[in-house]
């Protein structure tokens, strides 16, 4: 499979250099007498790091053969974490490698989405909220329900975030998983 | 805007005339496509990529002076300085010099841009300036390279050229005022004439760049329709080669220019990257009310 320059879209995977690449900017360029070209911005999905190529407008480039799945997280052990396909019930195995930035977001039960490259996991991506119960934290102050004054916590999977100083521990919270946040409180 | 360049014209007697934008024929030039139509279901015509074919016969024709204002078309070009549909300004001055015809050009653009001061620069001198190379003798790829590009080793010489032009020159250029780039290489004459300056031959062709942008296309114009056949013949084998399609030669244009030919100049100004930059805006379709869709 591959599409040629002017069909690339941002956000479309591509294969360059045997590495996958999410495109993050097509441009035309074109001297009106001149070889137009198109500069690609692209963003390697393995190391994370950017790159710019250009290639002469309707050359083609390879798609990259990438899936996205939602998979079930069941355990982890010292070294990886163990995902299951609800359809299947087929189980993968991902090192701790590509869990590391995200094994405090794990929790048992949970659907996360895992970017799979010919068939090899490269990334795995929590939900964007997730409910947690707080495990440690310094007692609950009453009177102060602005939610504006702050302590440090701990939940359950072992992230550490800041909750209101309203919270207690034993209490369930929601958390935004992109930047570590309190969102709110669940009652139950 | 429209209103100004009018105006423009009228003041230096310049006379409006109104071309075919279909036709029997399509322009012929290395990189650019052109936009077909089926006028009858076994006949086709293309829209013009500019006016300059007709105009030319208008001259031979014995029209003095003339300039069009219009819409002109180009295939697969859209981005953020391109649309497929654009508005040009193209003139021609009978018996004006080459260095007249830069200075007028550059005052039509300050109508809409201001009271820049105006810079010439060869084209071999941008390329040493800019891009630290001699761009006949040295190694192109190796040059790119230098400058953190990833050019394709399958590239042609003349494709790098193009490639130093677009991503290492081009974006210097005008910054404070109108770059104006002149003396192509042969090679980049298109319809312009080939001149021997400095003991090297160079075209008779100039370009205005304002921040960056390109904003016109200037030409000594070739009088003579045996040479123009010859490079027009050696563009469409190169574009046959490039995997696109040749396109015939317009017989009625080649015989204008012979012996009734004036000895003009002529240039073509795109308007709407006058807006853009009047505007200081990044994106055509950010002045353009209609514009087609850009794919990021």
């Amino acid at each position: 499979m591959s599409a040629s320059t002017n069909e690339i879209r941002v956000g479309m995977k591509v294969e360059v250099d045997k590495e996958p690449y999410t495109i993050i900017n097509n441009e035309f360029v074109k001297p009106g007498k001149g070889q137009a070209f198109n500069r690609i911005k692209m963003k390697n999905m393995i190391n994370g790091r950017m790159v710019e190529r250009t290639y002469k407008s309707g050359e083609k480039l390879d798609l990259a053969d990438v899936e996205e799945m939602q998979m079930r997280f069941l355990y982890k052990d010292a070294d990886s974490a163990t995902f299951m396909d609800d359809k299947t019930f087929d189980q993968v195995t991902i090192s701790k490698d590509l869990i590391g930035p995200i094994e405090h977001w794990l929790m048992e039960e949970i659907l996360y989405a895992v970017i799979l490259y010919k068939g090899q996991p490269i990334e795995v991506a929590p939900p964007t909220f997730l409910e947690m119960t707080i495990t440690e934290t310094s007692p609950g102050v009453r009177g102060d329900t602005s939610g504006r004054v702050l302590k440090a916590a701990t939940t359950e999977t072992g992230a550490k975030i800041q909750i209101p100083i309203f919270i207690d521990e034993g209490e369930k919270v929601k958390v935004d998983t992109r930047t570590g946040e309190y969102v709110s409180r669940v009652n139950e | 805007m429209l209103g100004a360049a009018r105006q423009f014209f009228a003041e230096r007697n310049v006379l409006e005339v109104d071309c075919c934008a279909l036709s029997p024929f399509a322009a012929i030039d290395v990189n650019i496509d052109v936009i077909s139509a089926d006028v009858s279901p076994n006949m086709r015509g293309y829209l013009h990529t500019s006016p300059e074919y007709a105009m030319k016969r208008l001259l031979a024709a014995g029209s003095g002076d003339i300039y069009f204002l219009g819409h002109v078309f180009r295939q697969g070009e859209i981005g953020r300085l391109h649309n497929p549909e654009f508005t040009m300004a193209e003139w021609y001055r009978v018996g004006m010099s080459f260095e007249t015809m830069i200075e007028e050009t550059a005052e039509f653009i300050q109508l809409f841009l201001g009271k820049l001061p105006v810079k010439q620069l060869s084209y071999r001198k941008a390329f040493e300036l800019f891009a630290g190379v001699n761009y006949t003798s040295d190694d192109l790829f190796a040059a790119a390279r230098r400058h953190q590009l990833q050019p394709d080793p399958a590239w042609s010489r003349s494709t790098l050229q193009h490639f130093l032009l677009t991503h290492v020159i081009e974006p210097k250029l005008g910054n404070q005022e109108l770059t104006v780039l002149t003396d192509y290489p042969p090679n980049e004459a298109a319809l312009a004439r080939i001149v021997e300056k400095d003991n090297e031959p160079v075209a008779e062709r100039f370009e205005i760049y304002f921040r960056g942008v390109e904003l016109c296309n200037g030409y000594h114009e070739l009088p003579d329709g045996h040479e123009l056949r010859r490079r027009f013949t050696a563009d469409n084998l190169e574009r046959v080669q490039a995997g696109k399609p040749a396109y015939a030669l317009d017989e009625a244009f080649l015989g204008a220019l012979g012996p009734h030919f004036p000895d003009c100049c002529g240039v073509s100004v795109g308007i709407d990257r006058l807006l853009l930059l009047r505007h200081k805006r990044s994106s055509l379709n950010e002045v353009l009310p209609f514009s087609w869709p850009q794919i990021c």
